[in-house]
């Protein structure tokens, strides 16, 4: 644990991760916001605790903890000749704080609603209209939500100093075009403050080891080169792809985590069935449309959206006269997961066409619907998934027989709209920095050829025969995932 | 592919436009031509900000890998959906937007529209202001001439994505 200092600091907390954060007297201000307290509110790993009974910690302590970085970071790099005004520096720091404040209620569950798949629109046998109605408004991303906030909200826009500041603020951790690339770089970016916290931070809350990042030794060998890129001299590429392999490594282990996962998507399905309904009545308050949330983010009644405002839903359809919506929400209320019918995990490189996980979605939307009605069990009560992890995106998607027939040059030109995917790392003596991607020696480099998903297929069933008939549909579904 | 990739996918195929990704021009246009769907009311869910060249989005950009990814492993979950009838009339309209040049020529047309629109919509500049609007394109870069600004207010205004 290193203090970060700040000579002007007008308080300090202690925080579990950083040790001590020096806070101004501004960032004070802006943290005794009701905007801002509304971050305790809402769970950082959302439903994680219902595996993990300590991970609930909160984006309120996770926005800390990224100031926490920033001053660190600002620290180290300022140290190696990085060049900013204090103007420049305040709002860096203002902009880590109040990065995630557009976050919904259990955070990415309820914002990617838009793009969940109902079962009976994936599977063959089902008459159903497929149909996407691009006249409503989508949820807005978190970011957009959280300028809605920062810009809108009269609290916040008087303790970050009025609207010009606050829309300074915003640009940052939207990345807009008043925005300086090489700060934002510092809020978005594989190294960025954000996630050097929460791997941190939902490794001490979870207890799973995997995302201990070597952040002081990251820090001590930050450098910024003659021209303001900033990136890690050579001797610290352990620890870098130590970042990559962190964030991987959690994914698997803790974010998708088979029952977490399971009691989130089930959370999403229901969400999206609500929704849809043409009765308001019925939808249990879940916001319509983009501009509903939109209304709700930029009113008083910012502070009902926690995770309090979905937990409110889910206790009023547990009453609901549909029996998959009763179903879908006492799962959730009663922590009675979905199970697990099968999983199949899938490492392979990403030219290849043929791979157990497709057999096994051909296999579900062929045989699915057959199962559900041989078994009396809703359609709708079994829930499809296909989550992604890359360990390092290479740029652009390249292939990596595309990439060999390219220079390191051709590759960063065409790849500089995920630029702030693109560590940068100071080879020997080098005064500029080179592309991760052109270590060749670099393990994490070699795996960014490859794309990993785990395809799941999970059932929620409650019947006091739950046990017997789970074991049948596993038997039923075992060889699936072949051809 | 979830529901927001299939959208975008029907929403390209909407505007006759090939789901190419391999070029930075290709990536471009997808870019620019999403912007500009959903300016025209055809909402995919995408949140743009400015960036190197004009209005970008880094979600779009995943989804645009997905989709390619998924397609070259021959998986296209897209079959059987189709768009609301109104949303696919206005990228019926917008199509006549796109030139049927080459890809070079469709690229800057769609970055210089997309870039007008956004800096006006978010109040960068002033819509009856093309000599600002050129500077302003400039300072960022793009050398575009008052001409090509000029042409390309009146279009967005004919095509209803600027109020006359």
């Amino acid at each position: 644990m290193v203090s970060s200092q700040h000579d002007d600091s007008a308080k300090h907390v202690v925080d579990s991760i950083h040790g001590n954060i020096h806070l101004t007297n501004r960032e004070v201000q802006v943290i005794d916001t009701s905007s801002f307290q509304r971050l305790r509110q809402l769970k950082q790993l959302a439903m994680a605790q219902l595996v993990y009974p300590t991970a609930t910690h909160t984006r309120f302590s996770h926005s800390i903890g990224a100031l926490g970085t920033m001053i660190r970071i600002l620290e180290a790099a300022k140290k190696h000749g990085l060049e900013i005004s204090d103007e420049q520096n305040d709002n860096l720091r203002l902009a880590a704080l109040l990065h995630d404040i557009g976050h919904y209620p259990y955070s990415h569950l309820m914002e990617k609603v838009d793009e969940v798949k109902l079962i009976e629109e994936q599977v063959e046998g089902v008459p159903v209209t497929k149909s996407i109605d691009a006249r409503k408004s989508k949820y807005p991303e978190h970011e957009e939500v959280g300028e809605f906030i920062v810009t809108g909200q009269d609290d916040l826009v008087k303790a970050i100093g009025g609207e010009e500041r606050a829309k300074a603020v915003a640009d940052i951790f939207t990345r807009a075009e008043t925005a300086d690339p090489q700060l934002s770089k510092f809020i978005h970016s594989s190294f960025d403050i954000d996630r050097w916290d929460y791997l941190l931070r939902d490794s001490y809350a979870t207890g799973v080891p995997y995302g201990h990042i070597d952040i002081n030794y990251l820090l001590n060998n930050l450098r910024v080169s003659p021209k303001g890129m900033v990136g890690f001299s050579e001797k610290a590429l352990s620890a870098v792809e130590h970042l990559l392999l962190a964030r991987f490594f959690m994914h698997r282990t803790v974010y998708y985590h088979k029952t977490t996962y399971g009691l989130e998507e089930t959370c999403r399905q229901l969400l999206r069935r609500l929704r849809d309904r043409e009765d308001s009545k019925y939808r249990y308050g879940v916001p319509v449309d983009g501009n509903e949330i939109k209304k709700i983010v930029t009113s008083k009644k910012l502070n009902t959206f926690s995770d309090a405002f979905v937990d409110r839903i889910i206790r009023k359809a547990v009453n609901d006269k549909d029996k998959v919506i009763r179903s879908l929400a006492h799962s959730i209320q009663s922590r009675k997961p979905p199970k697990l019918l099968k999983e199949v995990p899938v490492c392979e490189e990403t030219e290849k066409q043929y791979h157990a996980g497709k057999w096994f979605m051909q296999n579900c939307r062929a045989k699915l619907k057959n199962l559900a009605d041989e078994f009396q069990i809703p359609l709708q009560q079994f829930l499809l998934c296909d989550l992604k992890a890359n360990i390092l995106k290479r740029p652009e998607g390249l292939t990596s027989g595309q990439a060999a027939q390219m220079g390191s040059e051709q590759i960063r030109e065409r790849a500089f709209e995920e630029e702030e995917e693109d560590i940068k790392i100071f080879v020997g003596n080098d005064e500029e920095p080179t592309s991760l991607m052109d270590i060749e020696y670099s393990l994490v480099v070699k795996y960014a050829d490859y794309f990993f998903q785990m395809f799941r297929l999970y059932v929620v069933y409650e019947g006091e025969d739950r046990d017997e008939v789970v074991s049948q549909l596993h038997a039923k579904v075992k060889g699936w995932d072949k051809a | 592919m979830d529901r927001q990739q299939i959208g975008l996918k029907l929403a390209v195929e909407g505007l006759k436009l090939p789901f190419l990704i391999n070029t930075f021009d290709d990536r471009l246009i997808l870019q620019k031509a999403v912007y500009l769907a959903q300016a025209a009311g055809v909402n995919l869910g995408y949140y743009y900000h400015w960036y190197l060249h004009g209005p970008y989005s880094p979600s779009l950009t995943r989804d645009e890998y997905a989709i390619g990814f998924e397609r070259g492993q021959g998986v296209d979950d897209s079959e059987g959906w189709k768009l609301d009838d109104e949303s696919a009339g206005r990228l019926e309209k917008l199509k006549n937007l796109i030139p049927k040049s080459n890809r070079p020529e469709v690229r800057r047309k769609l970055e210089l529209l997309a870039s007008v629109h956004f800096l006006i919509n978010r109040r960068q500049v002033r819509q009856n202001d093309a000599r600002e609007i050129t500077a302003t394109l400039k300072r960022f870069e793009k050398n575009f001439s008052e001409e090509e600004v000029q042409n390309a207010l009146r279009e967005l205004i004919d095509y209803g994505l600027l109020a006359a």
